[in-house]
C-alpha cells in the first residue's frame, strides 16, 4: 500500500516535470488599430465551424461613484436597444421621442431630488421614489412619460387590444356566436394595432432578431465591478456579421427605452439581491469589508442611484470608458487570421479614440485597525464567512494563496478531513481566493466559508478556521500534500482550454485585469510556489485586524418546524406516549439511543397512522439529545 | 442625444480618410446585406465512431489530439424512478456513495487521495431516468486513474462513514428546501402535474434518507450500475489510440458479470387540476409557472410545437412574451416559457417569470394574452423566419465539441430516436407553417386547462395594481397549498 502510494507520487512528478505538461501555451496573436483597440486572436480548428466573439469595456462599478452606482450595469442593458439602424423605422422621430422624454425625465429627477427629497427628510413620506407618494404634478409628469414610451414602442393600445381580444374570444365560444359583432371587434381592434404601429419609431429587439436570424447564439453580456463583456458565438462563416452589429453599436448607440429599462434592472435586482435567502446580507457585507475602496457599492447599484441616472452622465460616461483605446476584441474559434484582420481593420477601423484616456482608480482600501463582524438572521442555514483583505490580480503573492486555497479544499483538503469528517461541526467547508467575476485588478480578498451540521454553532466553525489557518502559519504543507494541488493546476491548466466560448471569456477577462498572458505564465508560477511561501503568506494576511466575519443565523419560524412546535400538534395520547417514551430514553447514551432510533426509523413506516406524528416528534426529539450528548466532552467515546 | 450623433458623424468621415472611401462603401447600410460564405454541414454519423465489445456494450470514440487528456463515460440505464416509495434518495445516494465510499482495494480517504493527486477527475451519479460515471484524465496517468475508476466502480466499498457524513449533508441540504422560492415553486409544479410519488415529483425526507443502509446501496448498485448490453453505453473522446483503448476496455469488462437491462421509466398517474394555486412566502417578489402537461418528445407535433413556443416564449427577448413583459412593461428580469416534451410520456409546456407583488396579475395577465392571441392569429412570416433559422442556422453546434457529439449518440440509443433524426431535422424544422404553429397551440396550449402557481406574499400579490389583479384568473377562485415541512415533507401550519 504504502509503497506504490510512493511509486506513483514519483512516477507522476517525473511526467508533471519533465512532460511539457504545464507547458501547453494559448497561440494569442495580438494586435492594436490606430484608434487604440487591441484585438486578440486564437485560431482553433477543433470545434469546426464554430467562432466565439466578445469584447470587453475595461470599465466596471470600480470606477463609478456615490449618485451613479450601477451606471456601468445599466449601460451594459442600453448597449442592447440598437442604434440609429437597428432598432428603429425612423431615426430621426424616434430621436424626437427621446429628446421629449429627457425633457420630462429632468423635471421629473428635479422635482424629486429637492421637493420628495425634502418631504422625505422631514418625515413627511417614507420614500421619496415611491410613485404612491408623488404629488400631483409629479405624478402628471411620470403619466406622460410612460404614455410617450408606449406611443414610441407602439404599445399605446394594447390595453384596449387586450380587452377586445378576450371579448372576441368570448363571442366566438358563444353559440351561435354573433358574427356581425365579431366583425366590428375585429375591425376595431386592427384599427387601433395600425394605429399604434403607425406611431412607433421602434422596432423592438431588433439586435436580437437580426442575431437570432443568422445563426448567432448565446448572444449576452455580464458587468462585474473590474469590467463590462459582451459576447456570442456564431457560424465561422458569419465572423463580419459580429464585426458589422459590435461595431454599429460602438460607434452608434442609442439608449432607447432609457427611463423604461430600469423597471427591469429594479426586477433583476430584487431576484438576485433582495428575494434570495443572503442576498441583501453579502451587499452590507460587501459594504462593511471595503470600506474606502469604490468596491464598497454593489455592481447593480443602489437603489436611488439607479432612478437618478441621466442621459448627460451616460453620454459623459459612454465617452470615456466606451472609447476604441479602452477596448478589446477578442476572437477564438474556426478561422484564419490573415482573413479576419481586414474585416476587423474595415468594421472596428470606424470608432474614434477617445479625447483623452480614462482616469485611474485612485482611491485605495485603508489598512483595517480593528476586526469587523456582521450578524444577519435569514432563511438559510447557519454559516459563517470569513474574509481577509489579501492581494490584486497578478500580484506576486495570488499563486501561493491559490496554492494555500488549493491545500484546504476538496475532499482530500484540510477543510473537509477536519471540519466534515473529523469534528462533524460542518456539511460544508470551503475557501477561495476572488476570482473571476468578483473584485481583482484594484485589490483582493481570501474567504473561508463554512455550513454547519446539525446543531453545531457557527461560531464553532469559526474557531476550528482559526486553527487550521494556525497550523499553516506554524508549520510547512507536506511535500505530498502541495505536490497534490500543483498536480491538478496542472491538469486544469489544460481542462480549461477546451471550449472556444471559455478560452474567449478567459483571454479577454485577463486582458481586461491586466494582461492575458496570465493564461500562459500563471501555470509555471503555481507550480513555483514552495511551502515555506504558504507558510510566509498565511503570516503576512491573516492578521485579525485585517478580517471581516458574517455570521448568519436561520430566522425563528423559517426552517423545520420546532420541538415544541411538533408537540403542540399531537393529540393528547400522543403526548403521552411520546412523554414516556423520552423519560426513558434520557437515560441512554449515544450508543443506545442510536440503536434504538434506528429501530424505531424502520417500524415508523409501518406504525398506524395515529401514533406516527408521535414516533416522528421522539425521531427529531433523538436527533437534538444525539447532538447534546455528542457536543458534551464528558460523554463523547473517542 | 444631439452630441452623440455629432461625434459619430466624424467618427464615420475619420476612418474614410484614414482607410479609403472605397473600404468604407463596402461596409453594407444593414447586416442583411452582407454576403456570407455558404457554410456546408451534414451531422456525423454515428456509425463512424461505433464499436461493440465482445460482451455487446456499445463505445462511441473520438479521438482528438489537442490536449493530453482522455475523456470517458458510462452511461448506465436506471435512475430515480427506481427507487421505493419509502426511500426515495436512493438511487442518488447509490450514485454519489460509488465514488465517496472507497473500493475494494482502497479505503474511500486512500481513493480520493490517489484520484486527487493524479489530478484525475473521477466522479459517479445517477440521475432522474440514466445514471453514469466519468472520468477525466491525464494521458499520461490514464492506466493508473482507469484502473483505480473500474475497481471503483465494479466493487464499491460504500464505507460505513461517508455514508452518514453523506446522509447528514443531505439532510443539512433539505432543510434549506424553503428558504429560496425557486425550489418551493419547482417542488408543488412538479406535484401537481406528475404526482408527488412519481418520480419526476418526488424528492427525499429525513425518514427515506436515514433509512439507507450499505446493503441498500449494494443492491441499487448492482441494478443500475453493470455492463449489460443494452443498457450500459461507453463514450471517450480525448488522445489515445482507439484500438488499444478497445483491447483495454474487454480486458477491464470481461470480469463483471452483467445485471438485467432496467425498465423504461414508468408514466405518471396523476391528472392536473387546472386553477390558482399559491404557496404562501414572504419575499419582495412572486415566483409564478403557468402551464400544463404536453406531449412526447417524438410526438409527430414535436417541430410545430418547437416553433410556436420558440415565437412565444422560448426565443429569448425575440419572442413574445419576454418583449411584453421584460421590453415592453419591465416587469420582470426573466420572463419565458418552455416546452419540454420528455421521452417515455408526456412533457410539459410552462411559462415562467418573477415580478414584484403588485405586478404579478399583470404579468400573468399579458402571458395568457400572448397565449390567446398565439392560438387566434396566425404568426407572422418573419416570426416564424426567425425561430425556423434560430434551429437551422446553430443546428452545427450540437454536435461542435466531441464530448457533446458522443453525447447526442448515447443518449438517441439509448432512448431509440429514429436513425434519420438528425439527417432530416433541418428539413422538419423548414417544413413548418403558421398554420401548423396554430394548430398545436390551439390543441396542446389550452388556457382552461393550464395552473398557475405562485409562490410570494399572497395578500400583496392578489391585491395587484390598478391594471390588474388576481380575481381575474379562474373567476377569482384560488387555493393555498401549504408550506411543507423541510424534513418531512408534511403540510405545516
Amino acid at each position: 500500500m504504502r509503497r506504490s502510494r510512493v511509486l506513483v507520487m514519483s512516477a507522476l512528478i517525473v511526467t508533471l516535470l519533465v512532460g511539457p505538461a504545464w507547458a501547453q501555451q494559448v497561440q494569442v496573436e495580438e494586435f492594436t488599430l490606430d484608434n487604440g483597440m487591441k484585438f486578440l486572436l486564437v485560431p482553433r480548428t477543433e470545434q469546426p465551424n464554430h467562432i466565439a466573439a466578445g469584447w470587453v469595456a475595461k470599465v466596471g462599478s470600480v470606477n463609478e461613484r456615490p449618485g451613479i452606482t450601477g451606471i456601468s450595469h445599466f449601460f451594459e442593458h442600453m448597449m442592447f436597444k440598437g442604434t440609429t439602424t437597428i432598432g428603429t423605422r425612423d431615426p430621426s422621430k424616434d430621436a424626437e421621442f427621446m429628446d421629449k422624454q429627457r425633457a420630462i425625465h429632468e423635471k421629473i429627477l428635479g422635482l424629486i431630488w429637492t421637493e420628495q427629497y425634502k418631504r422625505y427628510k422631514a418625515g413627511e413620506i417614507d420614500d421619496p421614489w415611491n410613485p404612491v407618494n408623488d404629488t400631483p404634478e409629479l405624478a402628471k409628469l411620470r403619466s406622460e412619460l410612460k404614455n410617450l414610451v408606449s406611443i414610441q414602442q407602439g404599445t399605446k393600445n394594447a390595453e384596449r387590444i387586450a380587452k377586445l381580444e378576450s371579448e372576441i374570444s368570448n363571442l366566438k365560444q358563444a353559440t351561435p356566436p354573433d358574427a356581425a359583432r365579431i366583425e366590428t371587434l375585429e375591425g376595431e381592434k386592427k384599427r387601433l394595432d395600425a394605429e399604434q404601429k403607425a406611431a412607433a419609431t421602434i422596432v423592438k429587439n431588433e439586435f436580437d432578431s437580426v442575431y437570432t436570424r443568422l445563426g448567432a447564439s448565446g448572444m449576452n453580456a455580464f458587468t462585474t465591478n473590474d469590467l463590462t463583456f459582451y459576447f456570442i458565438n456564431v457560424p465561422s462563416n458569419k465572423f463580419e456579421l459580429w464585426a458589422w452589429m459590435e461595431s454599429d453599436r460602438l460607434r452608434d448607440s442609442v439608449f432607447r427605452e432609457f427611463y423604461s429599462e430600469r423597471d427591469v434592472v429594479h426586477e433583476e435586482r430584487r431576484l438576485r439581491t433582495e428575494s434570495t435567502p443572503t442576498g441583501i446580507f453579502e451587499e452590507q457585507f460587501d459594504a462593511m469589508f471595503w470600506e474606502s475602496s469604490p468596491y464598497h457599492w454593489p455592481v447593480i447599484g443602489w437603489t436611488s442611484d439607479l432612478n437618478s441616472y441621466t442621459r448627460e452622465e451616460a453620454d459623459r460616461y459612454f465617452n470615456i470608458y466606451y472609447r476604441p483605446n479602452n477596448l478589446i476584441g477578442v476572437v477564438v474559434g474556426d478561422f484564419k487570421p490573415a482573413q479576419i484582420k481586414p474585416v476587423i481593420q474595415q468594421y472596428f477601423g470606424r470608432l474614434t479614440p477617445g479625447q483623452q484616456p480614462p482616469p485611474p482608480v485612485v482611491t485605495l482600501e485603508m489598512a483595517h485597525n480593528a476586526e469587523q463582524r456582521l450578524y444577519a438572521e435569514c432563511d438559510c442555514q447557519p454559516q459563517i464567512e470569513v474574509r481577509y483583505h489579501t492581494v490584486p490580480f497578478n500580484h506576486a503573492d495570488s499563486f501561493t494563496l491559490e496554492m494555500m486555497s488549493g491545500v484546504l479544499n476538496d475532499r482530500t483538503g484540510r477543510l473537509y478531513k477536519s471540519m466534515v469528517e473529523g469534528k462533524k461541526i460542518a456539511s460544508s467547508a470551503s475557501t477561495a481566493t476572488t476570482g473571476l467575476g468578483g473584485p481583482s485588478k484594484y485589490a483582493g480578498y481570501f474567504s473561508f466559508f463554512g455550513e454547519v451540521k446539525g446543531e453545531a454553532a457557527p461560531e464553532q466553525l469559526e474557531q476550528a478556521w482559526y486553527e487550521e489557518l494556525e497550523r499553516l502559519q506554524n508549520e510547512p504543507v507536506g511535500e505530498r500534500e502541495l505536490q497534490k494541488v500543483k498536480n491538478q493546476a496542472a491538469a486544469d491548466a489544460f481542462r480549461r482550454l477546451q471550449s472556444n466560448f471559455f478560452l474567449m471569456l478567459q483571454v479577454g477577462y485577463y486582458e481586461g485585469l491586466g494582461d492575458w498572458r496570465f493564461i500562459n505564465e500563471s501555470p509555471a508560477k503555481l507550480q513555483a510556489v514552495t511551502a515555506q511561501d504558504i507558510q510566509r503568506v498565511a503570516k503576512t494576511y491573516f492578521d485579525p485586524k485585517n478580517r471581516s466575519v458574517a455570521i448568519y443565523t436561520r430566522k425563528k419560524g423559517t426552517g423545520e418546524e420546532s420541538l415544541e412546535e411538533l408537540f403542540a400538534k399531537l393529540d393528547e395520547k400522543q403526548q403521552q406516549i411520546a412523554s414516556l417514551a423520552i423519560y426513558r430514553l434520557e437515560q441512554f447514551d449515544v450508543e443506545n439511543l442510536r440503536k434504538v432510533m434506528a429501530d424505531v426509523s424502520a417500524d415508523s413506516k409501518q406504525v398506524s397512522p395515529n401514533v406516527a406524528p408521535a414516533l416522528r416528534y421522539l425521531i427529531r426529539w433523538a436527533e437534538k439529545r444525539i447532538a447534546e450528548l455528542e457536543a458534551s466532552p464528558g460523554q463523547k467515546k473517542e | 442625444m444631439r452630441q452623440l450623433k455629432t461625434v459619430c458623424i466624424i467618427a464615420l468621415t475619420g476612418s474614410s480618410v484614414l482607410l479609403g472611401r472605397s473600404v468604407v462603401a463596402d461596409i453594407p447600410p444593414h447586416p442583411d446585406k452582407i454576403t456570407f460564405q455558404p457554410l456546408k454541414f451534414e451531422p456525423p454519423d454515428p456509425q463512424q465512431y461505433r464499436h461493440t465489445l465482445s460482451n455487446g456494450v456499445v463505445v462511441y470514440m473520438a479521438q482528438s489530439k489537442e490536449f493530453p487528456l482522455i475523456n470517458m463515460v458510462f452511461t448506465f440505464r436506471g435512475g430515480d424512478y427506481l427507487d421505493q416509495p419509502d426511500q426515495i434518495g436512493l438511487a442518488s445516494a447509490t450514485g454519489a456513495m460509488i465514488r465517496r465510499g472507497g473500493s475494494a482495494s482502497k479505503s474511500a480517504q486512500d481513493l480520493d487521495e490517489e484520484f486527487d493527486f493524479l489530478a484525475a477527475q473521477a466522479s459517479t451519479s445517477a440521475g432522474s431516468t440514466q445514471s453514469s460515471a466519468s472520468l477525466n484524465t491525464l494521458k499520461s496517468n490514464f492506466e493508473q486513474s482507469f484502473t483505480l475508476f473500474m475497481d471503483m466502480l465494479q466493487n464499491p466499498r460504500f464505507q460505513e462513514d461517508r455514508l452518514e457524513v453523506y446522509k447528514s449533508e443531505v439532510i443539512e441540504n433539505l432543510k434549506q428546501r424553503n428558504d429560496d422560492a425557486d425550489p418551493i415553486l419547482s417542488r408543488e409544479w412538479g406535484a401537481m402535474l406528475y404526482g408527488r410519488d412519481h418520480f419526476e415529483a418526488a424528492e427525499p425526507t429525513q425518514a427515506s434518507i436515514e433509512s439507507i443502509t450499505v446493503e441498500n446501496l449494494k443492491s441499487m448498485h448492482r441494478r443500475i450500475f453493470h455492463p449489460a448490453a443494452g443498457h450500459l453505453y461507453i463514450a471517450i473522446n480525448g488522445d489515445f489510440e482507439p484500438q488499444s483503448m478497445l483491447s483495454r476496455l474487454e480486458q477491464a469488462l470481461a470480469s463483471w458479470a452483467p445485471g438485467e437491462v432496467a425498465p423504461q421509466p414508468p408514466a405518471p398517474v396523476a391528472t392536473l387540476t387546472p386553477g390558482l394555486y399559491y404557496v404562501e412566502k414572504d419575499i419582495p417578489q412572486g415566483k409564478v409557472a403557468i402551464g400544463l402537461r404536453g406531449i412526447k418528445r417524438d410526438d409527430p407535433d414535436y417541430f410545430a410545437l418547437l416553433i410556436a413556443n420558440n415565437i412565444l416564449g422560448g426565443g429569448g427577448f425575440t419572442s413574445r412574451i419576454t418583449n411584453r413583459v421584460r421590453s415592453d412593461e419591465g416587469l420582470a428580469y426573466h420572463a419565458s416559457s418552455a416546452m419540454i416534451p420528455r421521452v417515455w410520456y408526456p412533457g410539459e409546456f410552462r411559462s415562467e417569470f418573477q415580478s414584484k407583488n403588485a405586478t404579478v396579475a399583470l404579468a400573468t395577465k399579458i402571458i395568457l394574452e400572448e397565449i390567446a392571441r398565439i392560438r387566434q392569429e396566425p404568426v407572422s412570416e418573419e416570426e416564424l423566419k426567425i425561430a425556423q433559422n434560430s434551429y437551422i442556422e446553430t443546428f452545427p453546434r450540437t454536435f461542435e465539441s466531441k464530448a457533446g457529439m458522443l453525447a447526442v449518440f448515447v443518449t438517441d440509443e439509448i432512448t431509440s430516436r429514429p436513425k434519420d433524426y438528425w439527417k432530416t431535422y433541418r428539413d422538419k424544422i423548414r417544413a413548418v407553417t403558421a398554420a401548423d404553429v396554430q394548430r398545436v397551440t390551439q390543441k396542446y396550449l389550452v388556457p382552461e386547462k393550464m395552473a398557475i402557481l405562485v409562490v410570494g406574499k399572497w395578500e400583496d400579490i392578489t391585491a395587484g395594481d390598478d391594471r390588474a389583479n388576481m380575481s381575474v384568473f379562474f373567476g377569482g377562485k384560488n387555493t393555498q397549498l401549504p408550506l411543507r415541512d423541510p424534513l418531512t415533507l408534511e403540510p405545516m401550519n
